[in-house]
């Protein structure tokens, strides 16, 4: 491993939140970014090869470590987790329309499912999964939400841009479809 | 009421599967579905239609049906449902007017609805690949999701003050008579639903920030419940806050042994 690949390891081990590029640039005057960038590619290689229980991860615009799949239960037994919960339809559903329809109010929301949406979004905002970003102007001054910085990592996108697409979910609903007929 | 905050994933699919009983074969539990739109696209699927083509008259019929056989749902769930009834018998009802000219393609009744269902089957799609995405982060443990190693070092349940709990929580009122608030009364919040979200968040994220959590509450009424809610853990030795330092934010965590068991009577 090259020295910079170790430097790079060291910085990415000791942050808890994703270490963009730009971080790394401003810690390591002078190396070009570039550099940067294949040492972090050729350390997360090495720790996708060989026997290795965590590896390098990339979300939220950074990099960090975690823990491979197959250890889940070990890590929890250790940290004596019984599961970890998932969100509810209903979390996930307010999750998504939030995601894909940002900046929205709360009442869009519920109009997008049908259903009032209040406990949900506050649910998501107790998680930290959607942030208020402020207040729409309209009668009532609604508040706005968006996506925060945690909900990338808890579903282990680069950006916004790593939502499902338009395509991606036009060919659910084919599949669906075909399922039916 | 609004929706539960937390539940358990129901195996949707099993659930929504049609059980041999009387009429039509199917009956189905309207609480199976998230609201009335994802209740239509069943019956639109079930019915195997084209989404831009809705034959409202029989629709209406099957949805009205799903309506009359209700057993548990709640008002307010009801009034989502009525609402989209209200809507179909309108359209229904426009489609039948006579008209002397035919209609543009922009101006079916129906379009209204269908927009809504598009979207809404566009983002239950989405929800699907978000879960998948979901299932696979949840098994990689970053070290943001860390609490503190359980056991060994367990703190005493009174680690903390009482004095240093509640300056915290003035220091957090402070901030919040600082906003420039226009206040529209909200529900009132109960100390027992209160306690039982807080337990059910604690055991979910195993250690909360006390001050972003109560950044978190929209009045200053049910942050001043959820603070009585920790005090209470606190003392019934169901939970242990501690600050690491003065000025500094508390967490608050399920002690050990009431993990497996804690709940409020």
């Amino acid at each position: 491993m090259s020295d910079l690949e170790n430097l790079v390891e060291a910085l990415i081990f000791v942050s808890q939140e994703p270490v963009t590029l730009e971080r790394l640039q401003a810690v390591l005057e002078g190396v070009p970014a570039a550099d940067i960038r294949a040492a972090v590619d050729a350390l997360a290689a090495g720790y996708e090869e060989g026997g290795r229980g965590i590896h390098i991860v990339r979300a939220g615009g950074g990099w960090l470590f975690a823990t491979k799949p197959a250890h889940d239960r070990e890590v929890r037994r250790l940290l004596q987790i019984e599961r970890r919960s998932r969100l509810s339809p209903a979390g996930l559903e307010t999750l998504a329309a939030i995601a894909y329809r940002q900046p929205v109010t709360q009442s869009e929301v519920s109009a997008i499912r049908g259903v009032d949406s209040t406990g949900a979004l506050k649910t998501l905002l107790e998680k930290k999964l959607v942030k208020i970003v402020g207040r729409k102007k309209a009668p009532g001054s609604p508040l706005v939400y968006r996506t925060s910085d945690e909900f990338l990592l808890y579903l282990g996108l680069d950006s916004l841009d790593e939502l499902p697409s338009e395509e991606e979910i036009a060919r659910i609903l084919e599949e669906e479809k075909a399922a039916d007929a | 009421m609004p929706e539960p905050a937390f539940e358990i994933p129901p195996a949707e699919e099993a659930a929504r599967a049609p059980s041999a009983g009387a009429g039509d074969g199917y009956q189905v539990r309207l609480g199976v579905f998230e609201g009335p739109l994802d209740l239509l696209l069943f019956l639109i699927r079930k019915k195997r239609i084209d989404i831009h083509d809705i034959p409202i008259a029989a629709i209406t019929r099957d949805y009205l049906g799903y309506l009359e056989r209700k057993t548990e749902i709640d008002l307010d769930r009801e009034a989502e449902f009525l609402f989209i009834a209200a809507l179909l018998i309108y359209i229904k009802s426009q489609m039948l007017l006579p008209r002397e000219t035919d209609l543009a393609e922009g101006e079916d009744p129906r379009r209204i609805l269908v927009d809504r269902l598009v979207e809404y089957q566009k983002v239950k799609a989405a929800c699907a690949l978000l879960r998948e995405k979901e299932d696979a982060q949840i098994l990689q443990w970053k070290r943001d999701f860390l609490p503190p190693l359980p056991g060994g070092g367990e703190p005493e349940p009174v680690e903390l003050a009482l004095f240093d709990l509640a300056e915290s929580f003035f220091l957090l009122m402070k901030r919040r008579a600082a906003e420039t608030t226009r206040t529209i009364r909200g529900r009132d919040v109960s100390v027992e639903a209160k306690m039982k979200e807080l337990v059910g968040l604690l055991r979910e994220r195993h250690m909360i920030d006390f001050l972003e959590y109560f950044e978190a509450h929209a009045s200053l009424e049910e942050a001043l419940i959820s603070f009585f809610c920790v005090l209470e853990l606190v003392k019934s030795r169901q939970a242990a806050a501690r600050q690491d330092e003065l000025f500094r934010t508390i967490r608050v965590w399920l002690r050990k042994d009431a993990r497996g068991t804690a709940a409020h009577e």
